[in-house]
C-alpha cells in the first residue's frame, strides 16, 4: 500500500522554510497548493527565506522563477532560492555503495571535512584552532594551545594545552607520540597534566566514565575493536 | 662594510640579559671590533652600573633619538677596553618615548659607526621589546634552565620569527651538579623545546656577581668559566660560527670519572 505524496510539503530547516514539491504538476496547481500552508503561516512567511526543492522531479528555472515571483508578491517572503546543488555522497554513488554494502572501502573517496593538518612547532603564546580534527606534524610547546572540534593528533611532543571535542564531542581523543600535556580538555571535562607517564611513547587521552584517562596507544588502542574502518 | 645590530632578549626578567650584553660586548671589543652596547631598558637602566660607567653619563639614547645630541656624544668609552662604547638608557623617561621608526634610524646610524651594536632589550614583550627588535639584524635569546624561563623564551622566539629574525640561543646559569642530580633541566631539554641554533652554554659562576658589582668585565678574568664561555660566544658571532659549543657537563676528566665509579669522593 502506498500513501499518496502531497504535492507540496513545507518544513523548517535552519533559518529557512524548505518546500518539497512535485514539479511535474502544472504551475497553477502548485501555486494553489502553496497557498494552503502559507495562508496558515502568513505571519511567519514575511521576510522568511524559502528554498524550493523539486525533489527527484525535474524543475526548470522558469518554474522556480515563476513561483518565486508569486510567493514574494503574495506572501512578502524574503529570498527564494532554487534547489541546492546535489552533493555527491557515498550513497549517491549508487552501484558501488550497493556492491560494497557497509564495507567502508570507498566511503572516504567522496569525503571531505574541516580537518586541519599543520607542520611545525607551535610555540608558547600561539594558538591553533580547527573546526574538526587537528593534526600537527611537530611539537606543541608548553604555553601553546591546540583547540579542535574533533580529535587532536600530535605527531611529536605534546607539552602544552590541548582541548579536543569542543564544545561537546565526548568521543574525541587527544593523541601524542610523547604525551606530557600541561592540561587536556575533552568536551567539557578538564584534566591537569599530572601524568604518571614519562612520555616518549605514543599515548592517548579519552573520556571514560566522565573522567579523562590516558592510555598507551599501542596497547589499548580503542579503535582496534571496530569491525571496519569508519570515518571519524 | 656595515656593522651588525644584535638584540639580546629573553622575555623573562632576571635571566642575565644585561650581563650577557656587557660580557659579549667586552669580548668582541677585546677581539678588536668596534662595539657599542645600547641599553634599551628605558626607565630602568642598569647596563651602565654593570659596566661601572654610571658616573659618566651625560647624554642618553633618548637624547640621540630626539636629536638633542649626536650619537658620538652619547657613546661613553669603556674605562679599560678601547673599542667598547656604552649608549645608556634614560632613567626618567618611559619606553613609549621611542617609536619603532626612531629605532630604524638609530640602528642605521649604529651600523655605520660600529662593527657590532648589542641592544640590551627590556624584559617583557611590550613596547620596549618591540622597539628593540624593530630594526635588529640578529637576536640572541638568553634562557636559564628553568621551566618559566623556557616558556617565556619560547614566546619571544615565536615573536622574533614573526618579525623575520632568526634567533640564536644562549643557555645561561647552568649548574652542572644540579643537572647531574636531575634537579635542573639540562641544556639538551631546553634546546629540544626551543629548537633553535645554540651559540653558547654558560655555567653558573659566582665571579659574575662580583664582576657586575665592581664593573670589571668577566671576560677579562682568565679563570672564570663564564668568562671563557662568553669569549667563545663572541668568537662564534664574529666569523667562527663553527667553533664547537663546550658542554659544561663534560668538565669532568677521564680520571675523575673513573674515581667516581670507584666510589671516591671528588676532591675540590
Amino acid at each position: 500500500m502506498t500513501i499518496p505524496q502531497p504535492p507540496v510539503k513545507l518544513k523548517g530547516v535552519g533559518d529557512s522554510l524548505w518546500i518539497t514539491m512535485d514539479a511535474s504538476l502544472p504551475a497553477e496547481t502548485l501555486k494553489q497548493e502553496l497557498c494552503k500552508p502559507f495562508e496558515r503561516l502568513r505571519h511567519l512567511a514575511v521576510n522568511a527565506r524559502v528554498v524550493l526543492d523539486p525533489g527527484e522531479s525535474q524543475a526548470d528555472d522558469a518554474l522556480i522563477e515563476d513561483l518565486r515571483a508569486f510567493l514574494q508578491q503574495r506572501f512578502q517572503v524574503g529570498r527564494v532560492s532554487g534547489p541546492p546543488k546535489a552533493r555527491i555522497t557515498p550513497a549517491a554513488d549508487g552501484q558501488k555503495a550497493a556492491e560494497t554494502g557497509n564495507n567502508a572501502q570507498n566511503a572516504w573517496l567522496h569525503h571531505s571535512d574541516d580537518t586541519l593538518v599543520i607542520a611545525g612547532r607551535v610555540r608558547s603564546g600561539q594558538k591553533v584552532e580547527a573546526r574538526k580534527h587537528l593534526v600537527i606534524l611537530g611539537d606543541l610547546n608548553p604555553g601553546a594551545e591546540a583547540i579542535a572540534g574533533g580529535d587532536i593528533i600530535i605527531l611529536g611532543s605534546l607539552l602544552g594545552t590541548a582541548a579536543a571535542g569542543q564544545p561537546a564531542n565526548e568521543n574525541a581523543i587527544v593523541l601524542g607520540l610523547d604525551l606530557r600535556p600541561t592540561q587536556i580538555q575533552i568536551a567539557g571535562y578538564v584534566a591537569a597534566g599530572a601524568s604518571s607517564s614519562s612520555g616518549k611513547k605514543p599515548e592517548f587521552a579519552s573520556l571514560k566514565d566522565n573522567q579523562i584517562v590516558m592510555a598507551d596507544y599501542l596497547k589499548d588502542n580503542i579503535f582496534k575493536r571496530l569491525a571496519w574502518p569508519e570515518i571519524r | 662594510m656595515d656593522g651588525k645590530v644584535i638584540v639580546v632578549t629573553s622575555g623573562k626578567g632576571g635571566v642575565g640579559k644585561t650581563t650577557v650584553t656587557a660580557s659579549i660586548g667586552a669580548a668582541l671589543a677585546i677581539q678588536g671590533k668596534r662595539v657599542a652596547v645600547v641599553d634599551m631598558d628605558i626607565g630602568l637602566r642598569n647596563l651602565d652600573v654593570v659596566m661601572g660607567l654610571e658616573n659618566r653619563i651625560v647624554f642618553n639614547v633618548v637624547d640621540v633619538v630626539q636629536k638633542k645630541c649626536k650619537l658620538k656624544q652619547a657613546a661613553i668609552k669603556d674605562r679599560k677596553i678601547d673599542n667598547l662604547f656604552l649608549i645608556p638608557a634614560s632613567q626618567s623617561d618611559d619606553k613609549s618615548i621611542i617609536k619603532p621608526e626612531n629605532m630604524v634610524w638609530l640602528c642605521n646610524k649604529l651600523r655605520r659607526e660600529y662593527d657590532f651594536a648589542l641592544l640590551d632589550c627590556p624584559a617583557g614583550i611590550e613596547q620596549g621589546f618591540k622597539n628593540a627588535i624593530e630594526a635588529a639584524d640578529e637576536a640572541l635569546v638568553v634562557c636559564t634552565p628553568e621551566v618559566s624561563s623556557v616558556r617565556d623564551a619560547d614566546r619571544v622566539i615565536g615573536l622574533l620569527y614573526a618579525h623575520s629574525i632568526t634567533p640564536k640561543l644562549i643557555v645561561n646559569r647552568i649548574v652542572p651538579k644540579l643537572v647531574e642530580k636531575g634537579d635542573m633541566l639540562s641544556h639538551v631539554d631546553v634546546v629540544d623545546v626551543l629548537s633553535i641554533d645554540l651559540v653558547g652554554l654558560v655555567e653558573m659562576d659566582d665571579a659574575v656577581v662580583v664582576s657586575s658589582n665592581t664593573g670589571n668585565p668577566i671576560v677579562q678574568q682568565k679563570d672564570s668559566k663564564a668568562g671563557k664561555a662568553f669569549n667563545r660566544i663572541a668568537m662564534r658571532l664574529d666569523g667562527h660560527p663553527d667553533l664547537p659549543v663546550e658542554d659544561p657537563m663534560a668538565h669532568d676528566s677521564f680520571w675523575k670519572k673513573i674515581g667516581k665509579k670507584l666510589g671516591r669522593k671528588k676532591q675540590e
